[in-house]
């Protein structure tokens, strides 16, 4: 299974819930899944060009930006990531 | 003694003491990052905000103290800047929001600007003025445990919005008035912030993007590329003058 840490923003779609576990062998995969589970928020992440712009994924410490996007496969036991862009101080 | 970077072959105190730099937002990041800035022996440090201290502030807005609430922030904070400031160097207040019509004639008075606004407007349009006016800026951002650094050179490449396009909509993004934030996380952030303007200010920038984790005590270290289709920096790029309805998406 795979983590996912959610956001705050996005937590209203997973029932409050800060993580998630979810089955899958990409990203892809992993955010279809979670589609199932929680609907509307793959629309929150992805766009028709792939992830949001202002929305970071990553998969351990490595931005998906820098590893195959999408497609990057990942390990059981592998922990997700979602960043927003953020304001404020 | 040069109190930057005394691995630098060249103490750094006289070239600091004859450069400028605005901290936009004198908040929980802007706090750190000026006091930074004077005791490093920066010549002429600004603070722009034209906001009063309150309560809530003071576990994370360094500068000020219980009997500062009520005051404009700029009063307080030149007070306490002028307890630490050298006598040549300057420390100033412009008291003001960063607008779309001052922005760049407020940022090409200084060689390095920082910005640690607490709304997304404010800091697309910093990006914008910064690259216009050929100004290094570095951004500052913080909610809850988690806090963003970045130092962007004058032409960009990349630029703000090479890694974030566009303003988000409300839904999306985050900010520190509707999640709080650490104090000691965003004290990290202003620090750092303030670290990455004296590198610049010292002729040699560092522009990773730092992701800090307050939860874990991490910090990770991201290369961001510059975006080929960018409208700000890139070849193509649309973004040539301010222009004030882009700015209202997010308050």
């Amino acid at each position: 299974m795979i983590t996912v840490r959610i956001p705050t923003p996005l937590r209203t779609l997973t029932g409050g819930n800060e993580q998630v576990q979810v089955a899958g062998a990409t990203l892809r995969e992993v955010i279809d899944t979670m589609e199932k589970q929680h609907p509307g928020i793959r629309d929150r992440l992805l766009d028709d060009k792939g992830v949001r712009r202002f929305v970071n994924i990553y998969v351990g410490d490595e931005d998906v930006r820098f590893l195959d996007g999408l497609e990057t496969k990942l390990a059981a036991g592998t922990e997700i990531s979602i960043v927003p862009a953020i304001a404020g101080g | 003694m040069s109190t930057f970077r005394p691995e630098l072959a060249t103490p750094a105190d006289a070239v600091l003491s004859a450069r400028s730099a605005l901290v936009v937002g004198a908040g929980g990041l802007g706090c750190p990052a000026a006091l930074a800035l004077v005791e490093a022996g920066v010549g002429r440090v600004a603070l722009m905000d034209d906001d009063q201290v309150e309560l809530t502030n003071l576990h994370r807005q360094t500068l000020y103290g219980d009997a500062d609430v009520g005051r404009d922030k700029l009063d307080a904070a030149l007070d306490a800047l002028g307890r630490v400031a050298r006598p040549d160097q300057r420390v100033e207040a412009v008291r003001t929001r960063l607008l779309p019509d001052n922005a760049r004639s407020v940022v090409r008075d200084f060689d390095v600007v920082l910005e640690g606004a607490d709304n997304f407007a404010t800091k697309f349009l910093a990006a914008d003025a910064c690259v216009l006016e050929a100004r290094p800026l570095v951004h500052g951002a913080a909610v809850r445990f988690r806090a963003t650094v970045w130092s962007v050179a004058a032409e960009g490449r990349p630029c703000y919005r090479c890694l974030f396009e566009d303003l988000p909509e409300p839904a999306f993004g985050e900010t520190c008035a509707e999640a709080g934030v650490m104090g000691p996380v965003v004290g990290l952030a202003g620090a750092l912030m303030a670290d990455l303007a004296l590198s610049v200010l010292a002729g040699t920038p560092r522009h990773s993007f730092f992701s800090i984790d307050g939860l874990r005590d991490r910090v990770r270290e991201v290369p961001v590329g510059a975006r080929s289709g960018c409208p700000l920096c890139g070849e193509t790029r649309r973004i040539s003058r301010i222009d004030a309805v882009c700015y209202t998406a997010s308050a």
